[in-house]
């Protein structure tokens, strides 16, 4: 096999000398990281965290997670899934805390609610993820991390249908690519932002891919992330990519409640490190 | 003995020897000659594909609701496998109920790997890669780490993906490998059960068996054919089962010492 077919798809188009530079105008050039997000918190935005729960006690977490349920699989009931509140969250892995405490440290003034969707059963994977995301459209959450996906074809109509329900509640999906580049849902639909992971270390240094389906790169190489167990760990993975796009995206929505998903998303774009700026 | 019954040895054997051979055929002779044989090739082709000094596979034991090391390649490997310990617990554990893949380092000072039982194995590594085996139809049967990259201090995303891939192709070759020991199981308590049976016995338990197991696959008529002709050997009497194991037996041995260079060709 050669050196070509092997070469993985999807964090490559954020090598270094693989990015590309993209050009602002007229003005798009006025939309800088300071208009976007300066001063910003996140303060009141509301974040769901659709994963293996968050461990709400963490030290890392400062009492930022203000609910939560589990969506657990059920065979014999008609959904073939139930949902349990959850008020004082846990983490079954770690995993979940990971991301909110990445969320947590760049909009530490927003809330964070665990849907947990991963538990001991994992048969119904994709439907209790379904069913997750479903339940964080239902309740009025304005951005959900889906540091998760599914890679089933018979789930692409649920999950675009959702990913649909959720940009017209006017709602941001940060999704996670799969680490392997095979087609995985929700991250590859246009309305979602994805997220494959950058080397860099800057939280707020992300970059745009003029070479969809994968649109952002953030960190997500050997970052430090709070774990279960008021634990910390280094880890790598597109999952720890795709909290800073959704901290950056609570920031953006704190400051400027009006913007609708798309022009987040084009706030987005615009602040990407890769994007010069052409003032005139 | 009816006439009707009374099958000419020569023609039976023949007839196995060619059904056994599409079996063979069809799947088995690709892949190495027992699960365990499989699964070491996969850890060691691992360590070698991403330079580690050490690699491990785990499978899920549903009943105890726990991960075991089935087999491990490198330092400490002997004493590791059939260690078992709960979903929740490691790194692997951690693959294992998200579904997603993993690259830790500075794992010594990182608290939450499982540091006394890494302590008990004698092997405690710097980094670890661990990636979940994902069936076909989207089931986490295991985990694969490798551990300790030998030429950088951690592995990185182009390891992580790669290792996807690879774990991706290791998952279908493991659950194809499981469902093979599965046939194999099956035709074998078959067997025993019809051998137990009176002359009256039909072959549809077995049947039933071997069409949920080879759905969609093309190498079932055969099979079927195959159980068949058990089920009518069986009808024959004590003398003539007797016969037809001494010639599975023959046959199989046979297999054995010539199949070989097509395995590992």
């Amino acid at each position: 096999m050669s050196e070509e077919a092997v070469r993985p798809a999807w964090s490559q188009h954020f090598a270094t000398d693989a990015i590309q530079e993209l050009l602002a105008k007229g003005p798009f050039a006025k939309i800088t990281p300071d208009w976007a997000w300066g001063n910003s918190t996140g303060k009141g935005i509301r974040v769901a965290v659709v994963d293996s729960g968050i461990e709400c006690d963490h030290p890392a977490l400062d009492d930022c997670v203000h609910g939560g349920v589990i969506v657990e699989y059920d065979s014999r009931s008609e959904n073939q899934f139930r949902i349990k509140p959850d008020n004082k969250p846990t983490d079954v892995s770690g995993h979940g805390t990971a991301c909110a405490g990445i969320i947590h440290s760049i909009a530490p003034e927003a809330e964070l609610y665990s849907v947990r969707v991963l538990g001991r059963n994992m048969g119904g994977r994709a439907i209790q993820f379904a069913a997750g995301l479903d339940w964080a459209i239902e309740n009025d959450m304005q951005i959900v991390n889906l540091s998760l996906s599914t890679s089933l074809e018979e789930f692409f109509g649920l999950f675009h249908d959702l990913a649909d329900q959720a940009y017209f509640k006017n709602m941001n999906l940060v999704s996670a690519v799969n680490n392997i580049p095979e087609p995985s849902y929700p991250s590859l639909y246009s309305s979602v932002i994805s997220v494959a992971a950058h080397e860099g270390k800057d939280p707020f240094t992300y970059y745009y891919n003029v070479n969809p389906p994968v649109e952002f790169g953030a960190p997500g190489i050997d970052v430090e992330v709070a774990w279960n167990r008021k634990q910390f760990l280094t880890c790598t993975g597109n999952s720890f990519a795709a909290p800073h796009l959704t901290g950056i995206t609570a920031l953006i929505r704190a400051k400027h409640p009006e913007l609708t998903p798309f022009q987040v998303k084009t706030v987005l774009l615009s602040c990407a490190a890769n994007t010069k700026r052409q003032n005139k | 003995m009816t006439a009707d019954q009374d099958i000419d040895e020569e023609k039976l054997s023949e007839q196995l020897q060619r059904l056994l051979t599409s079996i063979e055929a069809s799947g088995h002779a690709v892949l190495p000659g027992s699960n365990d044989a499989l699964l070491q090739s996969i850890v060691e082709t691992a360590a070698k594909i991403f330079g580690a000094a050490a690699a491990s596979l785990l499978l899920v034991n549903e009943e105890e609701e726990a991960l075991e090391f089935k087999v491990a390649f490198g330092p400490g490997d002997r004493d590791l496998v059939g260690t078992k310990f709960p979903y929740d617990q490691g790194i692997a554990g951690y693959v294992f109920m998200t579904g997603m893949p993993i690259a830790t380092s500075n794992v010594k000072e990182d608290k939450r790997f499982n540091q006394d039982f890494a302590k008990s194995t004698g092997y405690v590594p710097n980094s670890i890669l661990a990636t979940p085996l994902i069936s076909s139809d989207d089931r986490v049967i295991g985990v694969m780490e490798v551990l300790d990259k030998i030429e950088a201090a951690s592995f990185d995303m182009h390891d992580m993906e790669l290792m996807g891939m690879f774990a991706q192709q290791a998952a279908l070759a493991i659950d194809q490998s499981q469902q093979i020991d599965e046939i194999h199981q099956s035709l074998v308590r078959g067997l025993k059960r019809l051998a137990r049976s009176d002359k009256s016995a039909d072959s549809a338990e077995l049947q039933g068996v071997l069409s949920q197991s080879l759905e969609n696959s093309e190498e079932m008529p055969d099979l079927l054919e195959l159980a068949d002709l058990f089920n009518q050997i069986s009808a024959l009497g004590e003398a003539e089962r007797k016969a037809c194991i001494q010639v599975l037996s023959v046959f199989a041995e046979y297999r054995k010492s010539t199949s070989t260079y097509r395995r590992f060709k």
